[in-house]
């Protein structure tokens, strides 16, 4: 037998190192099939909305093709937009949870729809999913505490350690263990990772993206842990010294780093933007219609040569204002975005100190679960509006009837599902 | 009794001289302090944000021009959730809520611009609040200060020669539990200190105060007998500790992450999106407002006309389209009251199942009595949207009534250039429409919702008085 | 490597930490076939000196060879050489003598065929029934008899033992010199640290008495009585009780 066999034998033998790592590889494996069960239902979701929505279309095509009223096709039709999960998403699933991943939305002022939220428990959201990422960030250092505190201390404390010690190239025995160990770890955290990776069609890129993330985090932790074992103390004072340490990266500095982020980077608060936008949208009513139009044609001169507004109400106004109501509140859409992006951005670089805020930051990262993620698609939900309202200004500014074959044109959301 | 206090005072002397723990205890002292202070503060500017918010979109609807009472009804009104004191203290599902509210016509719409969505992915790890230091971290502590308790004595034969002294078991046991039970005692007083100013705030609660006070005092005694327990059961000190952090691992972190998606699995809500478009698949079989002859308000129509003795509307005193409003909002709010409490079932289920988990982790079940007695739990939250929603039918049915009162049938009909004046109401209207005002919980309310979670932590801290009852009595038996 | 050197030697070993000198001068050599018995007290240097031939420790001054080997230079050469046996032979409880036996001369860079296992076993006395058992009934003795044969199939030259009969009863300690007379007779060097007088002059070639890190007197067993015990005990008067109660 080898001298990794009989290493293997040990460690198989000793019931709380095989116990820890049968049950970190089912906790891993539970965790892979909640996300994937997580992704599965919100792709369900996805396209279960589909035919609804066409339904929805259909009921107001048979009212609005009778009149065959641009303005009221564009009112009443709302078109669904979706952020499909990555073929990663569900080893972390992010914000997925707390922010909108089917929005629909209507060519009207856009700023007072963006935001909206979903339908979720708060009290289900408030612990946190259990995904592979809560596994791997939380759990699993756990496990290497539980193994690697006593690699050296144990053999001290059964008065095995000197005569170890006495034999040739002992050195070697400490490197086989910890990687045998360690090795286990791996295996029993990143193959029901794989499994559930290849399952869910992730590509190989971001699957070895996600093996190498593993491994340098796991690292970390054995590296923290031999550390401590180099202190020559009793196994018991290394386990509570590596279990401190836990408790401070994993919970209380993130917690406190929390708080002196939003201190730090104060955040013009949404709510003042749509309050703005609002104000913008409904002074329309109360101003000449006339400078509506002005500032509406001096951002889309392309409509300017239109026919002018009859006296009695039009659509293309209502829309126009509902356009500058947006526009006129862009610098602060801007501020709030950079102040979202800012705390992320102190939040990532905080993640060079704190492994678990990196390893969580670089996961969602290549799951596009993180504010990112989300940013990028409400950029195509912009993107989309934007067309939308494009397509219904042709029809509003043109006076061309609005009929039931026109309702097929609209543009469809195209969801540019990520590539990783 | 006399030996339980030797005992108790050697183990506190012990902990005295360990370098280590009283670093560590100091440690979380001042986290707590910490914790209470940025979350007191946290929660008064929040607070302040919120009332200073809302009394600037109260302004600003009191201040509106002339206006058509539908434009108001779709200028709509913003409201604000305010925050109440305890939740300071817990905050609950607050981050995780939105806490601005637009209301309109026609349309429910969702809470939005909660902190989750606005903040770093740092507040999933959690929230610095006396709470989570109590639920999360004074655990730990006890645990690392106490592992050692029984199971050193045993480990280094002083066990055998303690008993042999005739001492019995179950004294040695209350008195490692006192010791540790007074460590217990003030890792709890800072968060209490937080409480007392709290207190001094209007509208905290006696009440649910006690409650929550009595459920954490629980909870930590718990955790004291736990720890005693493991550290009379194993043979050395290390497997105590190593079966004490896996049992916090377990209760503390692990099942209350499972717990939710379970929960999330049995019951899944329907989205927000298939729910809107539910609505409006409803209304239009109900009728369909945008055709003429439509039979239910071709119906209405001749009620209507019927009522007041006129054969046409434009012969009626009031304005038809005004009372058509009135209808078309009794109708669509009626669906979104049947659609919102569908979904606050789904989610109260999602919740029981949740809270059930709290058999197997008095963690969840202390942090439902928390939340719940804070008033911050999704209780709390649905008294808001409830509240909101009847104020927005409430604030909708008036200008609605306004238009078919002020506004007449030919005027709001009518589409010369001279017409949008005419159908214009006085601003001085806009104030005499009552602004929002939360009605917090009563603190009945808020203690009944939280004793189920705390008849959870008590019984779970009965259960370990029961074991160390046990334990301890056969301790002599298991002195080697 | 001379023939006519000792396997084992140390001349003018000095090892002080500061001014506390916890060897002070010790030189010894111990041949192929011989047992040298280090006799001494509590902190006499026994440990320190055995530290030193396992190139655990540099000495501050002095020469160590182990079969011509400096182990501070090259300890693992060195300690190719030797077999040790700590004062409790702690061997891994939740393996079987013979899984020991194979795991640690698998540490020690040497696979075993099963009968040669069995033979060891068989020549150190460990009765056959305890070959596959765990280790965790066993009794000191029996680990021990565990830890010799590991011994014989390192082919060491060299056996180093730490107060190898401490806690012993009567028979087994007889039990074990005769062992140790065993390897000696295939030709090992054997030096034994212990503060057991009886048993040292039961096996020992030759005796040094160690007091405050320097050998203050060595012996040579002659004639059929080897020693005269009595005259020893009254050489080592300075002796703990524990030494003869031993």
């Amino acid at each position: 037998m080898s001298p990794i066999g009989h290493e293997l034998r040990l460690l198989l033998r000793a019931r709380l190192a095989a116990g820890a790592l049968v049950l970190l590889a089912l906790l891993t494996a539970a965790s892979i099939v909640a996300g994937l069960a997580e992704v599965r239902h919100q792709q369900q979701v996805i396209e279960r909305i589909q035919p609804q929505q066409a339904a929805d279309v259909a009921a107001i095509s048979q009212w609005v093709s009778k009149i065959e009223d641009p303005g009221s096709a564009a009112y009443y039709t709302f078109h669904p937009t979706w952020d499909s999960p990555s073929s990663l998403a569900f080893a972390a699933l992010g914000m997925r949870d707390v922010a909108p991943y089917i929005l629909r939305v209507r060519a009207l002022g856009l700023e007072a729809q963006l935001y909206d939220g979903e339908n979720f428990n708060p009290e289900l959201a408030l612990p946190g999913r259990f995904d592979f990422a809560f596994v791997l960030i939380y759990l699993a250092p756990l496990f290497v505490i539980a193994l690697f505190h006593d690699l050296h201390a144990s053999e001290r404390e059964a008065g095995r350690l000197t005569m170890l010690r006495a034999l040739p190239r002992s050195r070697r025995l400490w490197w086989r263990r910890g990687l045998l160990r360690f090795a286990f770890v791996y295996f029993a955290v990143a193959l029901p990772f794989a499994v559930g990776a290849i399952v869910s069609g992730t590509g190989l890129p971001t699957i070895l993206a996600v093996l190498t993330l593993i491994a340098a985090y796991l690292v970390f932790w054995v590296a923290l842990a031999l550390l401590v074992g180099r202190m020559s103390w009793s196994s018991v004072t290394n386990a509570a010294a590596l279990a401190a340490c836990w408790l401070v990266l994993t919970l209380v500095l993130p917690t406190l780093a929390h708080v002196a982020i939003n201190r730090a980077i104060p955040l013009g608060q949404g709510v003042e933007l749509t309050l703005a936008q609002r104000e913008a949208v409904n002074k329309a009513w109360d101003i000449p219609r006339e400078t509506t139009m002005a500032r509406f044609f001096a951002s889309h001169p392309e409509w300017r040569d239109t026919p002018p507004l009859p006296p009695e109400f039009h659509w293309k106004w209502y829309f126009a204002f509902h356009q500058v109501g947006d526009e006129s509140v862009a610098d602060r859409v801007r501020a709030y975005r950079d102040g979202l992006q800012a705390r992320d951005a102190a939040a990532r670089a905080l993640g060079w100190a704190l492994p678990p805020v990196g390893a969580q930051a670089a996961l969602t990262r290549l799951a596009n679960t993180d504010l990112a993620g989300q940013l990028a698609y409400q950029d195509r939900v912009r993107a989309y509006h934007e067309r939308l309202r494009q397509f219904y200004y042709r029809y509003l500014f043109n006076d061309i009837p609005f009929g039931a074959p026109d309702f097929e044109k609209a543009p469809k959301f195209g969801s540019i599902v990520p590539s990783k | 009794m006399s030996a339980v206090r030797l005992i108790a005072r050697d183990e506190l002397r012990l902990m005295r001289r360990n370098r280590v723990a009283v670093i560590a205890f100091a440690l979380l002292v001042l986290l707590t302090l910490i914790a209470a202070m940025t979350s007191w503060t946290h929660q008064q500017g929040v607070a302040d944000l919120r009332a200073r918010f809302q009394s600037e979109a109260d302004r600003a609807f009191d201040a509106q021009p002339d206006r058509h009472p539908h434009r108001v009804v779709h200028y709509g009104h913003f409201i604000f959730r305010p925050l109440g004191p305890l939740a300071a203290f817990d905050p609950g599902v607050d981050a995780f809520t939105g806490n601005s509210m637009f209301l309109e016509g026609h349309r429910q719409n969702t809470a939005n611009f909660g902190d989750v969505r606005q903040s770093s992915q740092l507040i999933r790890f959690g929230q610095l609040t006396p709470a989570f230091v109590l639920q999360i971290l004074a655990p730990l502590l006890l645990i690392f200060l106490g592992y050692g308790a029984l199971a050193r004595e045993r480990e280094r034969g002083t066990l055998r020669q303690l008993l042999a002294q005739g001492v019995s078991g179950r004294q040695l046991f209350a008195g490692k539990a006192v010791a540790l039970g007074l460590v217990a005692i003030l890792i709890g007083l800072p968060a209490m200190i937080g409480f007392a100013l709290i207190a001094g705030q209007p509208g905290a609660l006696a009440g649910p105060m006690a409650v929550i006070a009595l459920g954490y005092a629980a909870w930590l005694l718990l955790w004291t007998l736990v720890v005693v327990l493991v550290s009379a059961s194993v043979a050395r000190s290390r497997d105590a500790l190593l079966a004490l952090l896996a049992i916090w691992a377990v209760a503390v972190i692990l099942l209350p992450r499972i717990a939710p998606d379970i929960a999330g699995q049995a019951h899944p809500l329907t989205t927000r999106l298939e729910t809107d478009i539910a609505i409006q698949r409803d209304l239009r079989q109900l009728g369909d407002s945008h055709n003429a002859d439509d039979p239910f308000f071709a119906a209405f129509k001749q009620k209507i006309l019927d009522q007041y003795g006129v054969a046409r509307v434009e012969d009626l005193p009031v304005n038809y389209k005004g009372l058509l409003a009135i209808e078309g909002e009794k109708l669509t709010s009626r669906l979104f009251d049947r659609y919102a409490a569908n979904s606050f079932a789904t989610q109260s289920r999602q919740s029981t199942v949740m809270n059930g988990f709290g058999l197997l982790s008095p963690t969840i079940a202390l942090r439902h009595l928390s939340m719940a007695a804070a008033g911050t739990d999704l209780a709390g939250h649905r008294r808001f949207l409830d509240q909101a929603e009847a104020y927005r039918f409430d604030i909708v049915q008036r200008l609605n009534r306004l238009q078919a009162e002020a506004v007449s049938y030919a005027d709001d009909t009518a589409k010369d250039p001279g017409a949008d004046r005419r159908k214009r109401v006085a601003d001085s209207h806009w104030d005499r429409i009552p602004d929002f005002a939360f009605r917090p919980a009563s603190a009945t309310a808020l203690v009944g919702a939280a004793l189920p979670g705390l008849a959870i932590v008590i019984g779970w801290l009965f259960a370990a008085i029961a074991a160390a009852w046990f334990v301890s009595g056969r301790l002599q038996r298991n002195s080697k | 490597m001379n023939p006519a050197a000792p396997l084992l030697e140390m001349s003018n070993i000095t090892v002080a930490y500061g001014a506390h000198r916890v060897l002070d001068g010790i030189s010894l050599g111990v041949g192929a076939g011989e047992i040298y018995a280090l006799l001494g007290g509590n902190g006499a240097g026994k440990s320190t000196t055995l530290s030193a031939l396992l190139g655990f420790i540099q000495p501050t001054a002095g020469d160590v060879r182990v079969g011509g080997i400096d182990p501070a230079r090259d300890p693992d050469a060195a300690r190719r050489q030797i077999a040790y046996l700590p004062e409790s032979v702690a061997l891994y409880e939740h393996l079987s003598a013979r899984e020991n036996t194979a795991y640690l001369l698998a540490l020690a860079d040497q696979a075993q065929q099963d009968e040669a296992i069995a033979e060891a076993f068989g020549a150190t006395g460990l009765q056959a029934d305890a070959w596959d058992k765990r280790l965790a009934g066993f009794s000191k003795g029996m680990r021990q008899k565990v830890a010799i044969a590991v011994a014989l199939l390192r082919h060491v030259p060299v056996l180093l033992l730490d107060e190898p009969t401490s806690g012993l009863d009567p028979r087994a300690t007889a039990d074990f010199n005769r062992l140790v007379e065993q390897v000696r007779d295939r030709g090992a060097a054997v030096l034994m640290v212990t503060h057991d007088l009886l048993s040292a002059a039961d096996i020992a070639d030759r005796i040094g008495f160690l007091e405050h890190g320097r050998i203050v007197d060595e012996v040579t067993a002659s004639g059929p009585d080897r020693f005269d015990v009595r005259a020893l005990h009254h050489k080592f008067g300075a002796a703990p009780a524990d030494a003869i109660a031993a």
